[in-house]
């Protein structure tokens, strides 16, 4: 996958809070993992729906696309095969964010 | 307290994602806004109590006590009814924006929230909320003297009675009577009569203190509610303010005239446990009576079914 960027990343007034939140990500995608293997369900909801109001704010529309399919997934009680990819996808994409350069 | 608006400058975040809190701070600071923020529900309230925000951006979605319920129950309490409450929303279905305005929200946003819509909805609720904040407190100030008027002070003394006794602290409510007003109209005019009263409610604004609420009561009368003031430092304060009276000097035709003003103080710690606002006025009003039966210019105070002469007596409250 190519690398994602903020598309905040010229703000000067988001610069700061940009670079908390994609270093945060990491950590963001261990605790995704763990929910996920231990079937934690509800955890895992809470998750995808606070990924997915806060990507699109911190200039990641991607993140928030995948977040919505994978919460949308979670309440709808779709199979486990399908979390399991929506879950895996939105690793995928939170891996691939770049922390952006602060002078 | 002097009446005045507030910048309505303090936004509350409800949220529990520490994320949007870092988010909204960084979109409404630089539009000149104080963002505060809290993660649940419970101390959402509390803090929207406490800290009197201008505006509220509320997630539905929230751990324990929903965005929902929030909503309804800062609607309930009477001091954060009128504070517009934007909901926070994660999802865009029609049925929850609709029960959230319904609840009494003046407005939402989807999330993730377009910076440019969020800052122009905050904008225009603080708008609205200004524009309320002006009119209610128009309705609150007398048209002559520019003092509080009763229907205000009957509202503040039902709150501050209850934080009075939740706290366990004397509230002390003072009435002023201008003597012999009746007769200042009946001969000088009524015009005359109204600089009086201005020249009297200013004299009481100047001699109160900060904190005391200063309400022209009806007619010639005035009322002064002191917050945690025992009787003792309101029979200092009410001394001060019947002498501002006294002094004042009104020019009328080619005569000076001087009024005077009767005093009576109740406090609620010498009443009763269980106190309700009418007693305590109605305290406050018998000390009056008597000051005016004594004749007048003077302050009384109402103690356990006692009415004191304080005036020319220091010791009168004992040592």
């Amino acid at each position: 996958m190519d690398p994602i960027r903020s598309t905040y990343e010229a703000d000067p007034d988001m610069l700061e809070i940009v670079c908390d939140f994609a270093r945060e990500l990491p950590a963001r995608v261990t605790k995704l993992e763990a929910l996920l293997t231990t079937r934690a369900f509800a955890e895992l909801q809470t998750l995808a729906h606070q990924l997915k109001g806060a990507g699109g704010g911190y200039g990641f529309p991607q993140i928030t696309e995948v977040a919505g399919r994978l919460e949308q997934a979670l309440k709808s009680g779709l199979p486990e095969p399908v979390i399991e990819d929506r879950a895996a996808e939105l690793c995928a994409i939170l891996r691939a964010v770049v922390v952006p350069e602060t002078r | 307290m002097n009446p005045q608006v507030p910048n309505p400058n303090r936004v509350l975040v409800i949220d529990d994602s520490e994320s949007i809190h870092k988010l909204v701070i960084a979109r409404l600071r630089p539009e000149g806004l104080e963002v505060i923020g809290e993660s649940d529900g419970e101390r959402g309230i509390e803090r929207a109590v406490a800290d009197q925000p201008d505006v509220i951006l509320l997630d539905i979605s929230l751990p324990n006590v929903d965005g929902f319920e929030v909503c309804r129950r800062l609607k309930e309490h009477a001091s954060t009814r009128n504070i517009p409450i934007i909901f926070l929303t994660g999802t865009a279905d029609t049925e929850s924006k609709v029960r959230g305005l319904d609840l009494g929200a003046v407005d939402y946003v989807t999330k993730p929230f377009d910076q440019v819509e969020l800052r122009a909805r905050v904008r225009a609720a603080l708008r609205t909320k200004r524009l309320q904040d002006i009119l209610e407190q128009q309705s609150f100030l007398d048209g002559l003297t520019g003092l509080w008027n009763r229907s205000y002070l009957d509202r503040r003394l039902e709150s501050e009675l209850n934080v009075a006794r939740r706290y366990g602290r004397p509230l002390t409510l003072v009435l002023a009577d201008v003597d012999h007003f009746k007769r200042v109209n009946d001969s000088l005019g009524h015009l005359f009569g109204d600089i009086v009263l201005q020249g009297i409610a200013e004299g009481l604004r100047a001699y109160a203190r900060r904190s005391d609420i200063v309400a022209r009561y009806g007619g010639e009368e005035f009322a002064i509610l002191l917050t945690d003031t025992n009787l003792r430092s309101a029979v200092h304060v009410s001394e001060r303010l019947r002498m501002s009276a006294e002094s004042r000097h009104f020019e009328a035709r080619s005569e000076i005239v001087s009024v005077t003003a009767s005093f009576g103080v109740a406090c609620s710690e010498e009443i009763g446990p269980v106190l309700t606002p009418e007693e305590l006025i109605r305290a406050a009003d018998v000390a009056l009576y008597a000051s005016k039966d004594a004749g007048r210019n003077c302050v009384h105070v109402y103690r356990n079914g006692e009415l004191l002469l304080t005036t020319g007596d220091p010791e009168a409250l004992g040592p």
